[in-house]
């Protein structure tokens, strides 16, 4: 009797599985979305300007032209924003756009490095696999010039500032952050006091292997970390009940791994000479086994989290929130069944990043406009209206710089100093960027934000008319409409409404004595404006 | 709006007194280059405000507020009565023991670290229980718990020797918006100065165009944005509105006599103006307190720098009324030895050492516990930093014991739980 009704029952969701199948990834997530909106009113899909300017954002980490946003707003073609997404996603700036979102999330401002970097880009080009990618960056393998840069993920952080040590429960916590979603730090002392499901152990089966490297390199700086022999298991008590515990490494939630039997003649790889001193080379490398037991399909929590953090990305919500807070009964993703859905079907696409992201531009979900209804606010983690999302300093640099028809110049090799495109980068990563190691999750203005848009040079000089810029150019425009269009168009990426024109005109009148300084004014207002300072 | 120049915050006359027009106001009145007496007023009704003297690297309790001559490890110095009956400071500090009768030393402060580096961190974070995150410098925990003053300037401001700039990790787990905004050298952050290719009427003219622009846009977005962005812009606005804090020449001769031309003494008139102009909290570092060697000599330059200075702003505070509101601290990371090493100097001693305070909700011409006869340890159990940071938020009008944070769902102490305020202490 048991049996016949489980056989049906597997049967059932087997049909059920089938027929969903037929339905590609963003269809179903779309459905699982308007099912738990529970009558709660869908926004509707956002407007062609909307939608444009927010595809920009997100996949070339940039504004497009006045130019390009008319002739994307005057097609006619039914298909025009699969196009769109089409061209940007297999553009090479989809690359680089995801390389500075996956710098800004892993490394939370500790610094930029340039083999960190193009190890990032390249490996973004490449379209590698999240685990390897996870699996480079957790045991590096710094023989390997492609692939040492990503050695900086560790190096940076074991690396002394100030009068900072070595900071090896922070690597520790950050790994945990990072690749599984979970933020074990509690657990260095003690098993989580609100978390049940974390326990002293999940910290310290990590601890134990990255605990074990020692940073080395010349010069005064660290290049690279070595692996040292791991022949024990490590002892820690509890703070609380000081009850002892004992672990050899171990990722959160699993087994533990064995640790080979040190006095057998297999252990070494380069036995131990303590003549010259030589602490000798283990086979066994506890890093390596973290590595791959992290990142893999086969743990849940390192693929939900890439999934989660992919959503994020563009929904500006987690469907697990806190970020780092998976495997916790207490607090269950938003949509538990869309969280397994996302999992498998990135499990299924050999994790891929970028096709996760390119099913999620296609969902209704996304495309929403960010324009509440009328009345109360929905619950944001409902999804039923596009949630708002800061800009990161790399995407508002590329934006300003676009929108005022300076990027050429800046980027030229002849720009001029003070000017060129690593000056901008730089100021405007110290003016918007969050402090280092403050997850760059929320909004964040900050009064050096302000004072900057206010009063710096490299931010007036934009909007001086020089060099065919947006503002030269629209200097050169007689017409106040067409002025107001181009204005607006080049910005915001959306054409004036009547009173917005006609409030440029009137503007332009008012300060007829000076056009150059009025068109300037007015773009700096539109550059400082809220609209243009997030992506809506 | 008819104008678009004229903003609300332009009809607050009251906050106009202060912000637009108080330099010049500041320049005639008749308190000695302070507030007229009618803004003294309005002054008196305002609100708490903090005043944190820190004398980096550790000021010597035997040169300064727990003097004791011809005993073993006493040093050179003589002491000289105050204006309180009974009460004794170094001869170091002439001017300021005549405002002993606004001051309260205790003297029995007995902390836990003796090294710079963790010793600064754990004062100035209250040395609360471990919880595994960073505590908030108590400048970040003031501007947290009472946020800016009615100024809209940013409440948690560092006037400091060297290099300035936005210091994040101040406001430890609270986040780095509760951070310190450092003037170095007294110098204004960057970019504070409109840039001079503007003129003042463009400047106010484009911003009220952003401001429109930016109400139109927001009328149907959820506010958690919005709201963040024009709070900095308004600070922003305001900051720029008082750009003459850091201009030298809008300061009398007069006044810039009386609390020195040396740092500690520019410094200190920069935060009586700061808190004139409405800061919450504002923060003094003296650099080069720490004594190893030759410590007499040091402290006999150190210490007429900081008497001059602190009481000149005593006096100062005291006769505007603003000091009613004002809680003023002056403290170290530890004290120093009572033992005189070989190079005539002292070293670190967090076991008994002083902190200086007055004002806003503290008790008046009184010394609060005692030292032994050498001053090497303190008379009965002594207070840790914990208890001064129970007395602190008192003082300021916050319950230690019941107000607590909030570290994303973790509710925490804002004091040592295990501590309370020092009663005497209190007014």
């Amino acid at each position: 009797m048991f049996s016949k009704a489980s056989s049906l029952l597997l049967g059932a969701l087997a049909l059920v599985g089938f027929a969903q199948a037929e339905e590609p990834l963003h269809v179903r997530v779309d459905q699982l979305i308007e099912k738990q909106a529970a009558g709660q009113p869908l926004a509707p899909v956002a407007g062609d300007a909307e939608f444009l300017r927010r595809v920009y954002l997100d996949f070339a980490g940039d504004l497009p032209t006045a130019a390009e946003a008319r002739a994307f707003l005057d097609d006619k073609a039914a298909d025009k924003r699969e196009q769109l997404l089409t061209k940007l996603q297999t553009a090479p700036r989809f690359a680089e756009r995801l390389a500075d979102a996956l710098n800004v999330m892993l490394m939370e401002r500790r610094g930029e490095d340039p083999a960190w970097k193009k190890y990032l880009q390249d490996s973004c080009k490449a379209g590698k696999p999240w685990d390897v990618m996870a699996k480079e960056m957790i045991a590096p393998d710094y023989a390997n010039p492609d692939l040492k840069g990503a050695g900086y993920f560790t190096v940076r952080r074991l690396e002394k500032v100030g009068q900072q040590t070595t900071d090896y429960p922070g690597l520790t916590r950050d790994a945990g952050r990072m690749f599984l979603g979970v933020d074990l730090q509690c657990c260095q002392c003690h098993n989580h006091l609100t978390v049940k499901s974390y326990k002293q152990v999940d910290f310290n089966g990590l601890f134990v292997a990255f605990q074990n490297i020692k940073l080395e390199g010349g010069e005064g700086k660290a290049a690279k970390v070595r692996e040292m022999p791991l022949t024990a298991k490590y002892d820690f008590v509890s703070v609380l009940t000081k009850v002892a515990g004992q672990t050899g490494p171990r990722v959160p939630f699993s087994e533990e791994v064995a640790i080979p039997d040190p006095n057998s003649d297999d252990f070494w790889e380069v036995k131990p000479d303590p003549k010259k001193r030589e602490i000798g080379v283990a086979k066994f490398s506890p890093l390596k086994e973290i590595a791959q037991r992290i990142a893999t399909k086969e743990n849940p929590w390192f693929v939900k989290n890439a999934a989660n953090r992919m959503w994020w990305l563009l929904m500006g919500r987690g469907i697990l929130e806190p970020l780092d807070q998976h495997n916790n009964p207490a607090n269950p993703p938003s949509h538990p069944e869309l969280l397994d859905l996302l999992a498998q079907e990135m499990a299924a696409h050999d994790l891929s990043l970028q096709w996760l992201l390119k099913e999620l531009s296609l969902t209704k979900t996304y495309q929403r406009t960010s324009v509440l209804p009328e009345g109360e606010a929905p619950p944001e983690k409902l999804f039923v209206v596009a949630k708002e999302r800061p800009l990161s300093s790399e995407q508002l640099v590329r934006a300003f710089l676009r929108a005022t028809g300076e990027y050429d110049a800046a980027a030229a090799a002849d720009a001029p100093k003070g000017h060129g495109l690593a000056d901008f980068d730089k100021a405007f990563r110290t003016a918007f960027a969050n402090a280092p190691k403050e997850p760059e999750l929320t909004v964040n203005p900050t009064l050096k934000s302000a004072l900057f848009l206010r009063n710096s040079d490299i931010v007036l000089s934009t909007v001086k008319p020089q060099h065919a810029n947006l503002v030269e150019r629209l200097v050169a425009i007689t017409d106040p409409k067409a002025l107001a269009e181009e204005l607006y168009l080049s910005i915001l990426t959306r054409l004036p409404n009547a009173e917005e024109t006609a409030e440029v005109g009137a503007w332009l009148e008012k300060h007829a004595s000076d056009r150059p300084r009025a068109v300037g004014h007015y773009a700096w207002a539109l550059l400082s404006s809220e609209e243009f300072f997030s992506n809506h | 709006m008819s104008n678009p120049l004229c903003t609300p915050q332009d009809h607050l006359v009251s906050r106009r007194r202060f912000l637009g027009l108080g330099a010049g106001a500041m320049a005639a009145g008749a308190f000695g280059g302070l507030l007229s007496a009618k803004a003294g007023e309005e002054l008196k009704k305002k609100e708490k405000q903090v005043l944190f003297v820190w004398l980096d690297g550790g000021m010597s309790q035997l040169e300064s507020w727990d003097p004791k001559p011809n005993t073993k490890f006493g040093g050179p110095f003589r002491t000289i009565p105050t204006n309180v009956t009974g009460v004794h400071l170094s001869e170091l500090m002439p001017r300021l023991a005549k405002q002993m009768d606004k001051l309260c030393v205790v003297r029995s402060v007995s902390t836990q670290d003796n090294a710079h580096s963790s010793g600064i961190e754990r004062i100035q974070r209250g040395d609360p229980k471990t919880r595994g995150v960073p505590y908030p410098y108590f400048g970040s925990a003031v501007a947290k718990l009472l946020g800016p003053c009615e100024s809209k300037l940013p409440p948690y401001v560092w006037i400091k020797p060297g290099s300035g700039g936005f210091r994040p990790e101040d406001g430890g787990f609270l986040g780095p918006k509760y951070g310190s905004l450092a003037f170095g050298d007294g110098l204004p952050p960057d970019d504070l100065l409109r840039n001079p290719a503007l003129t003042e009427e463009e400047d106010a003219e484009r911003n009220e165009l952003r401001a429109k622009l930016n109400e139109r846009f927001v009328a149907r977005r959820p506010t958690n944005y919005t709201e963040a962005n024009s709070h900095v812009f308004d600070t922003a606005r305001e900051l720029m509105k008082r750009a003459d804090i850091f201009d030298q020449s809008k300061v009398s001769a007069k006044d810039q006599e009386r609390y020195g031309k040396h740092d500690l003494g520019k410094h200190m008139l920069c935060a009586r103006r700061m808190l004139e102009s409405g800061v919450r909290f504002v923060k003094v570092t003296s650099y080069g307190w720490d004594t190893h060697g030759d410590n007499f000599n040091a402290h006999a330059s150190l210490m007429p720098k900081f008497d001059q200075s602190f009481s000149s702003i005593l006096e100062d505070l005291s006769a505007t009324g603003q000091l009613d509101h004002t809680l003023v601290i002056a403290m170290s990371e530890f004290g120093r030895t009572p033992q005189v090493n070989g190079h005539a100097g002292r070293d670190h001693w967090p076991e008994a050492w002083s902190i200086a305070m007055a004002g806003c909700g503290i008790q008046k011409g009184a010394v609060v516990g005692a030292t032994n006869e050498t001053g090497t340890y303190v008379k009965d159990a002594g207070y840790d930093i914990g208890a001064l940071f129970h007395t602190w938020f008192s003082a300021l009008g916050i319950d230690s014991i019941k107000t607590e944070y909030d570290n994303k769902g973790q509710p925490l102490p804002i004091a040592h739980e295990d501590m309370k305020a020092i009663k005497e202490a209190l007014a």
